[in-house]
């Protein structure tokens, strides 16, 4: 069940530049694959009024916490027993904001929110993440490791330094293979130029999280070998719980167009619904959270 | 032990224990809040604006944040007047009076809902959306002329005795006529204000952040307009009034009443704080303690008597 939670800062790190890796102390009960919507307010201004029978009227809190308005979508990185673990890149004025949250601040976390990977049938698991995509795929991949699952990791970035969680993964025990489009570490191209040779010798689904043409290119990928294939999706969004409506993504199913919620019928969804659609709107239209 | 304030008030017919309803359009059908509170300890439940025939909404992206301030463009997503009956119906469980928002591409569009609806108990009262900026029929282009309102406010009176409130859009030159129009044509309340026509461009892109081009601003950013709205409104009309436009606190639900609203509704805030009706209904509660006002009643117009 989503709850709102008010989580201490334990550590806040840059880990390359523009990406922040923010550590919460709190529980928070969060599948790989779901998310969480956080308030990037400074601690100096109150989220809201707080106003509880008993506790009075506070006037002066009235139009504070206005500015950002809405929370920021941010998926889960890791969670274990009392902390949670979100990296995300700075974006826009929401997550410089964010960005500033220093140890011993807090943060208002609205979450676990959203549907969670399904989880492979066999042995074996390919993630694929372009960029900050490894964000919620490093959750997956230490979930089904400890689970004595085989994980094939695949990261791209435009730039070595673009890499995230390279070392960290493979010292959980995955295969991790890199691309960049530069050429400064591993395969020059796209991490897509990994997929089809991982393909050959994981037999397990592929889950991926990165750049919409990215995803394309995976979704194709993986009709052609006949491999399942699921997909994090990111949208702008204001609710986060499915009430607004503002982050609706065209989906195929059973034969017929329609919309799906990427809050609450996402941000997980299968390849085959998401790219098998006629009405898919073009990347631009697919920002981040900012 | 301080005295518990009355906080209860009336709208036409309804009678609410509280004077705080969450907006249509920002809490769906209900569902997706339950899990954060009793929704019955709403004063009432506006839902979703519902047309007689399922509609699939705009293109996404739908929303897009501005300072203090929310843009959308969903276009009247909603499910069709006979699947929102069943939530509608699982909606008034919770003992909060539920408000069906309608709205239509043409008259008889808001007529066939009303008609559908107006012997449903589960619906207590319709709000009349003939404000939405967002599609391209009906909606936004009812609400900015007072001969069409004062028309579908006479057809609907004559389809149903619930409670008629006629949600009005600010973006009009005069908003105390079309007011004067839907009183006149026997509308039992109005709520405002629906969204202000806006938009967004992105630098990057260089093309506006909402596919629909122009969209609803709601938020904090749109609160004076609201609150100087419900005034003009309130002084014109013997009708309640129910404000809404921006509310995020007790302390803007306050303002909204001292303007002459007799309840407000609270949309956008829901989004941030999933909590922010039943903090409201506290904070109302705190300030008329605090104050000495022994029923919410009395803050109703107080703003208006110091007037020179």
């Amino acid at each position: 069940m989503a709850q709102l939670h008010r989580f201490l800062v334990s550590s806040h790190e840059q880990a390359t530049t523009g990406v922040f890796l923010l550590r919460l102390s709190g529980c928070l009960a969060a599948l790989p694959g779901q998310f969480v919507m956080v308030s990037v307010l400074p601690d100096s201004i109150p989220l809201s009024l707080r106003e509880r029978p008993g506790e009075g009227f506070k006037p002066a809190a009235a139009s504070a916490g206005c500015d950002p308005l809405l929370r920021r979508p941010l998926s889960v990185h890791d969670c274990r027993p009392g902390e949670l673990d979100l990296l995300y890149r700075v974006a826009g004025r929401g997550t410089a904001l964010l960005a500033g949250k220093k140890p011993g601040d807090t943060v208002d976390v609205l979450g676990p929110l959203g549907r969670e990977f399904p989880l492979p049938a066999g042995r074996q698991a390919v993630l694929a993440g372009g960029g900050i995509g490894v964000a919620p795929l490093f959750y997956l991949a230490k979930s089904l490791l400890a689970a004595g699952r085989e994980v094939t990791c695949l990261l791209g970035a435009k730039e070595q330094a673009g890499l995230y969680r390279e070392q960290e993964l493979a010292a959980l025990g995955a295969e991790v293979r890199v691309a960049t489009d530069d050429g400064s570490a591993g395969l020059r191209g796209p991490v897509t130029g990994l997929l089809r040779e991982a393909l050959s010798r994981n037999r397990g689904p592929v889950y991926a999280c990165g750049p919409e043409p990215m995803l394309q290119a995976t979704a194709a990928l993986c009709r052609e070998a006949g491999r399942e294939c699921f997909v994090s999706l990111e949208a702008r969004m204001a609710c986060g719980v499915g009430a607004c409506l503002g982050c609706v993504v065209p989906v195929r199913r059973a034969g017929r167009d329609e919309t799906a919620r990427t809050c609450v019928e996402g941000p997980v969804f299968s390849a085959e619904e998401v790219y098998g659609c006629a009405t898919r709107p073009d990347s631009e239209n697919r920002p981040s959270g900012t | 032990m301080a005295v518990q304030p009355d906080l209860t008030v009336k709208i036409g017919r309804l009678e609410l224990k509280n004077p705080v309803m969450p907006a249509s359009g920002c809490f769906g059908y209900g569902e997706e809040y339950a899990r954060f509170y009793d929704l019955g300890r709403l004063g009432a439940i506006v839902v979703k604006g519902t047309t007689a025939q399922a509609r699939p909404g705009n293109p996404a992206p739908r929303v897009a944040e501005t300072p203090a301030g929310l843009l959308n463009a969903i276009g009247l997503q909603n499910p069709g007047v006979e699947e929102a009956r069943l939530k509608i119906r699982r909606l008034a469980g919770y003992g909060a009076p539920v408000i069906v928002n309608v709205a239509g591409h043409d008259t008889a569009e808001y007529c066939a809902v009303v008609e559908a609806l107006s012997a449903e108990t589960a619906a207590a009262a319709f709000e009349i959306n003939v404000s939405c900026p967002n599609v391209a029929t009906g909606g936004l282009s009812f609400g900015t002329d007072p001969q069409t309102v004062a028309r579908l406010v006479g057809e609907l009176r004559k389809l149903t005795a619930k409670t008629l409130i006629i949600k009005l859009t600010p973006n009009v030159t005069d908003i105390t006529e079309i007011a004067r129009a839907a009183e006149s044509a026997g509308a039992d309340a109005l709520s405002l204000i629906n969204t202000l026509l806006g938009m967004a461009i992105d630098t990057g892109s260089r093309r506006p952040l909402l596919a629909n081009v122009t969209g609803g601003l709601s938020g904090p950013a749109v609160k004076p307009v609201a609150l100087r709205l419900v005034w003009q409104v309130a002084g014109c009309v013997g009708l309640p009034v129910i404000g809404m436009g921006g509310i995020c606190c007790a302390g803007d639900a306050v303002e909204f009443l001292l303007a002459g609203a007799c309840a407000v509704a609270v949309g956008t805030a829901n989004f941030s704080n999933p909590q922010v009706c039943p903090e409201i209904i506290g904070g109302l509660a705190a300030y008329c303690r605090e104050h000495g006002f022994s029923s919410v009643r009395e803050l109703v117009g107080l703003a208006r008597r110091q007037e020179p």
